[in-house]
């Protein structure tokens, strides 16, 4: 699973949802992609979960590139503790992704094929995606 | 090479108020340079111009104020979830004119068995006449064995092209499939790891892992291996 070597804080704020992704709005390396259209949180067992899925049903005929990156911690405190006594433990890492963000990208199958590996893919994950090809998309 | 003519009007007003306006009548804010002229602020027909720009570098025929001048789109701002063009910038080019632009790469034929195909440049800089843009450059890799690699410099052009991208670039790299053996291990340990189970009669008809994640019940967050 994906999880960062070395972090320079344990603990961080919630990072911020609102807007629109800047970058990573369009296919890069392959032909076929998921793209975010809601802002979530997705822990690197979704991502992972996700991978598995896509890679399972294409089985040794594909490639897939995943563009987000789990890097930020999320805490939680323990059940039935009281309030106080400073910020929890870590527990997730979480890919802060905002909407328009392709998040996996696949080559080297068919698009019926590709189509339903994403689609499983899709299920895997936090939030609405849709399915989008190198040539303008669903443009 | 299409030739598509877009009948344009001058802007006046500037400034995100006015482009906003522009585009809930349904027209795209553009802006038209190029051979040292000063930039003309134009706005164009939202339909036609989308129709239009469809097509990988689209020669179009701007008519202002009953001059025509040829362009060609340079940038365009796509809205990243809506199917919205936002705006456009469109560089004048005149005919017989050489101009360099990305030309999609397809990729053709069927490698040989056991082999994943994987283009590494979509796109290839040619530098062409302005008026006879190539729509695509085709690449066959019909019974390419897996080490196959296709450079830039290697690829047939189109007659009257010339190739701007580094002749070395690798286009088209044809790899061996990961054996089934290797590939189930992997998934097997990665599963593993995150606690996915698989079910039996997912195994017998190898579909993918219906389980749930199950990570917030799971609770064994993992640390950061080590800390600044």
């Amino acid at each position: 699973m994906l999880i960062p070597r070395r972090v320079k804080h344990r603990k961080q704020h919630h990072p911020g949802r609102s807007g629109a992704a800047k970058g990573g709005t369009t296919i890069a390396f392959g032909d076929y992609g998921i793209q975010a259209l809601e802002p979530a949180y997705v822990t690197n067992r979704q991502i992972e979960s996700a991978r598995i899925a896509m890679t399972r049903y294409m089985k040794r005929g594909g490639k897939v590139w995943i563009n987000i990156y789990p890097d930020r911690p999320l805490t939680k405190k323990p059940a039935e503790t009281r309030m106080g006594s400073g910020k929890g433990s870590p527990e997730w890492w979480i890919a802060n992704v905002k909407p328009g963000r392709i998040m996996f990208e696949i080559s080297g199958v068919p698009e019926e094929t590709a189509r339903e590996a994403l689609r499983l893919a899709m299920h895997k994950l936090p939030m609405k995606c849709r399915f989008v090809r190198r040539e303008g998309g669903d443009f | 090479m299409s030739d598509t003519k877009l009948v344009a009007e001058a802007r006046t007003q500037f400034g995100k108020g006015a482009a906003r306006r522009i585009r809930r009548d349904h027209k795209i804010p553009a802006v038209m340079y190029g051979h040292g002229t000063a930039p003309v602020h134009i706005t164009l027909p939202g339909h036609d111009t989308m129709l239009a720009l469809k097509q990988s570098n689209a020669l179009l025929t701007i008519v202002l104020d009953g001059d025509e001048q040829l362009a060609l789109a340079k940038d365009i701002q796509r809205d990243p979830i809506k199917p919205v063009i936002e705006h456009v910038d469109l560089v004048i080019v005149r005919r017989g004119e050489r101009v360099v632009v990305d030309v999609p790469v397809h990729v053709e034929g069927e490698a040989a068995p056991e082999t994943i195909v994987t283009t590494d440049h979509t796109s290839l800089q040619l530098e062409v006449e302005a008026t006879h843009i190539p729509d695509s450059i085709s690449v066959s890799v019909d019974g390419a064995e897996a080490g196959t690699q296709v450079l830039a410099g290697q690829i047939q052009l189109p007659e009257g092209s010339t190739l701007v991208t580094d002749p070395e670039a690798l286009v088209v790299n044809v790899t061996a499939q990961v054996s089934e053996e290797a590939l189930e291990a992997e998934l097997a340990d990665a599963e593993a790891e995150a606690g996915i189970e698989r079910e039996e009669h997912d195994e017998a008809t190898d579909e993918p892992a219906a389980a749930a994640e199950g990570e917030a019940a799971s609770g064994d967050a993992e640390q950061p291996a080590d800390e600044a």
